[in-house]
């Protein structure tokens, strides 16, 4: 089990965070006390009412840990595309903004 | 926390332990005694020892000599008139049940054969004959088991179980047309075995839609699949209805070789799409030949949509991304729509077939309908078209009910965006496996498909799954699948659809992909018949398209276990954690009793091992 590679997997922290943005897909959550923000889908977040900026959310977490010291090309290489990707989509909007 | 009598006597045979602390004297009643569910997590982390633990229904009534704090395993040693245990009905040991038992051959001097549903048994000469048939053997087996003495000859017996004729409700023809070429051209057109698709169709599929602002078409052959692509949104068959026919009947013409391929970002760059992404070599990254995917050497148009800045995230994005390849789409079926009957190499007949007097059953089918590409378009007037089509999360995500024919036409155009791996395209629907199979199968009535949405708020889920129930109850079934794709808070109301149909006294078998990463979130005592739709080798996302969706294999696990919940067999419990073995015992198990071969699909092994896997997952 893939678990078994975690050291402190067992150290389960109770969290909360507000909720600072909601759109028709993700929520993204800021968690409380500086220590970070995340963005999730929707359907990995369990609401009773309209999820809405500034309720408060609580869940269970763990440390993310390393699993080892190998860097992934695959993924360093995807990443690479997307953000040149990214960047040339970016200057061509900005230019037609300016036109 | 105490239990209850029923609870105490649903666990008579599990440990018993008491839940509070219990002065010497007392006599044990089931409010003394724990929930034997929670024992598992207590013995993995050491908190509790069951060596020696006496059962629940020996305790009972038992007198307790000694003072014992909670969660002390009762033994021999505090006890006073301890009962004799009877023999456990059933071992704790699997996930899903022996789908069938195997029926044991028996001495039969007399042929046993069931044939369109008729049991005939003819015995020749005999005496001292005894027939002994369960009466679940013919509805969940299909083979009878008759057990007649080896030396019986005498007598001339012969019973015929009364059989009512099967009624053709409807009929569909798929209409194949082969496609060996994809190529541009001054006109969309088809020649030979070539389409043809007209240069300069980018503009209009961009004019089309405010939100599109640029788009590009590429042909994929197979010689290019080693070839990057963004996230796949969506894989849709080329289809078309002939003349005046409308979806789910008559005639369907489709282009066998080909599909159609949606990509796409929005202005900065963004992927339209959830979150992670099957982003890629193609070939790395799609599990050939699932349902919902393409088949190895099928040719791919493949259109990439740049959609307006920041719209990637709402509804209007993706709606406008698949309206606008529509046009695509839809210029090709025009084509198609005016080629001679030369050009059809085949045609396939669908049958919807009601079996009166069969077990009656239905599937339910849980689509995403969160929002955004959490969606699906229901009904559309071309198969896996746009116009005419209904989202279905304007309708409120409630049930609606279609015929199995729709089904297979293509009456499903999916946004759905969630893991790649548990993803059901549009094209899934179409090769809908779980609807092919209780179709095909003599021994079920499949009177329809039920599609019901998956709400956000947890208010909305139980306002639909309570439509779900009624729907269902109103229908009279003997037994009911319900499906599920992905994993998340729709198994809040996966499982609330399972309870609604349950607590009518109607078996009911779940689908979904659980395994390890999706294991459900929540459960009930309906619950008792799951298959997992799990493939990948370590039982989560493995971030390869459609790897982990509802296969044919899956369609007969769940057809042989409804079967057997209608026959009131007894299906064991699960192993708390997920063990992949159960599946394989239980194809076992089928093939067994059915006498045929089941060929089980493939997963992410056979796939050319790109790099980030084999240091990721395996």
């Amino acid at each position: 089990m893939d678990n078994e590679r975690l050291h402190y997997g067992d150290k389960i922290i109770y969290m909360e965070g507000v909720i600072v943005d909601v759109d028709d897909c993700s929520i993204s959550i800021d968690l409380k006390g500086r220590l970070g923000f995340f963005k999730a889908p929707k359907r990995m977040f369990i609401c009773d009412t309209e999820p809405k900026v500034g309720q408060e959310v609580g869940w269970n977490m763990s440390f993310p840990e390393q699993l080892g010291p190998e860097v992934n090309e695959k993924y360093v290489s995807n990443i690479e595309k997307e953000r040149r990707k990214q960047q040339e989509m970016q200057a061509r909007l900005d230019a037609n903004k300016e036109d | 926390m105490s239990i209850t009598a029923e609870t105490a006597k649903a666990h008579a045979h599990d440990p018993a332990v008491l839940c509070c602390r219990a002065e010497a004297g007392i006599t044990i009643e089931p409010a003394n005694l724990e929930d034997p569910a929670i024992f598992d997590d207590l013995v993995d982390s050491g908190l509790l020892n069951l060596d020696g633990c006496l059962t629940i229904e020996e305790v009972l009534g038992a007198k307790l000599t000694k003072t014992c704090d909670s969660l002390c395993p009762l033994t021999n040693d505090v006890l006073d008139g301890v009962k004799a245990p009877t023999t456990p009905a059933e071992e704790k040991a699997e996930e899903e049940a022996p789908a069938e038992e195997a029926a044991p051959a028996a001495p039969v001097a007399t042929a046993a054969t069931v044939a369109g549903g008729t049991l005939k048994i003819h015995i020749g000469e005999g005496k001292d004959i005894n027939l002994e048939i369960p009466v679940g053997a013919l509805g969940a087996t299909g083979e009878a088991v008759a057990e007649v003495p080896a030396a019986a000859v005498a007598a001339t017996a012969t019973a015929e179980a009364p059989v009512e004729e099967t009624k053709v409700v409807g009929t569909l023809t798929r209409r194949h047309i082969k496609i060996t070429e994809v190529k541009r051209g001054p006109e969309t057109k088809i020649e030979g075995t070539t389409l043809y698709i007209r240069e300069g169709i980018e503009a209009e599929v961009i004019a089309n839609q405010e939100l599109v602002k640029d788009f590009h078409l590429e042909i994929i052959t197979p010689d290019q699949y080693h070839t990057y692509s963004e996230t796949i949104m969506d894989v849709q068959p080329i289809a078309t209805k002939e003349g005046d026919a409308i979806l789910g009947e008559g005639a369907t013409r489709v282009l066998d070789g080909v599909v159609m391929m949606l990509t796409g970002t929005d202005e900065g760059g963004v992927q339209i799409g959830e979150f992670g992404s099957s982003e890629g070599y193609l070939d790395e990254n799609i599990m050939w030949g699932r349902p919902g995917c393409p088949d190895k050497g099928e040719i791919f148009i493949k259109g990439n949509i740049v959609v307006q800045e920041k719209t990637n995230m709402e509804r209007r994005g993706p709606m406008a991304a698949h309206t606008a390849f529509d046009i695509i789409t839809q210029e090709i079926r025009e084509v198609m729509k005016e080629l001679d009957d030369s050009f059809i190499v085949e045609d396939e007949e669908l049958k919807s077939i009601r079996r009166p007097g069969k077990k009656k059953v239905v599937i339910v089918k849980e689509i995403m309908g969160q929002g955004a590409m959490h969606d699906n378009f229901i009904l559309p007037v071309e198969p896996v078209g746009i116009l005419g089509a209904r989202a279905n999360v304007d309708l409120g995500n409630v049930p609606v009910c279609v015929s199995p024919l729709e089904v297979l036409d293509g009456c499903i155009h999916a946004l759905t965006c969630i893991g790649p791996a548990s993803k059901e395209m549009s094209r899934h629907y179409w090769r809908e496996p779980l609807v092919l199979e209780a179709l095909h199968d003599e021994e079920v009535d499949l009177c329809g498909v039920v599609f019901v949405g998956s709400p956000q708020i947890n208010a909305e889920k139980y306002y639909v799954s309570r439509r779900v129930g009624h729907t269902v109850e109103m229908m009279d079934v003997d037994g009911a699948f319900v499906t599920t794709e992905g994993f998340g808070n729709n198994h809040i109301d996966f499982a609330s659809h399972i309870e609604q149909i349950g607590m009518r006294g109607i078996p009911v078998v779940g689908l979904s992909f659980c395994a390890v990463q999706g294991a459900l979130v929540v459960g009930n005592k309906y619950m008792q018949y799951m298959v997992d739709n799990n493939k990948s080798e370590s039982g989560i996302e493995n971030e390869v398209l459609g790897c982990n969706t509802l296969c044919q294999e899956e369609g007969i696990r769940a057809l042989a276990m409804l079967k057997a919940a209608m026959a009131g067999e007894e299906v064991k419990a699960a192993e708390k954690k997920w063990n992949p073995n159960v599946k394989s015992t239980n194809v076992e198990l089928i093939e067994a009793a059915c006498g045929k071969k089941i060929e089980l699909v493939d997963n992410e092994q056979s796939l050319p091992m790109s790099q980030k896997r084999k240091e990721k997952y395996d």
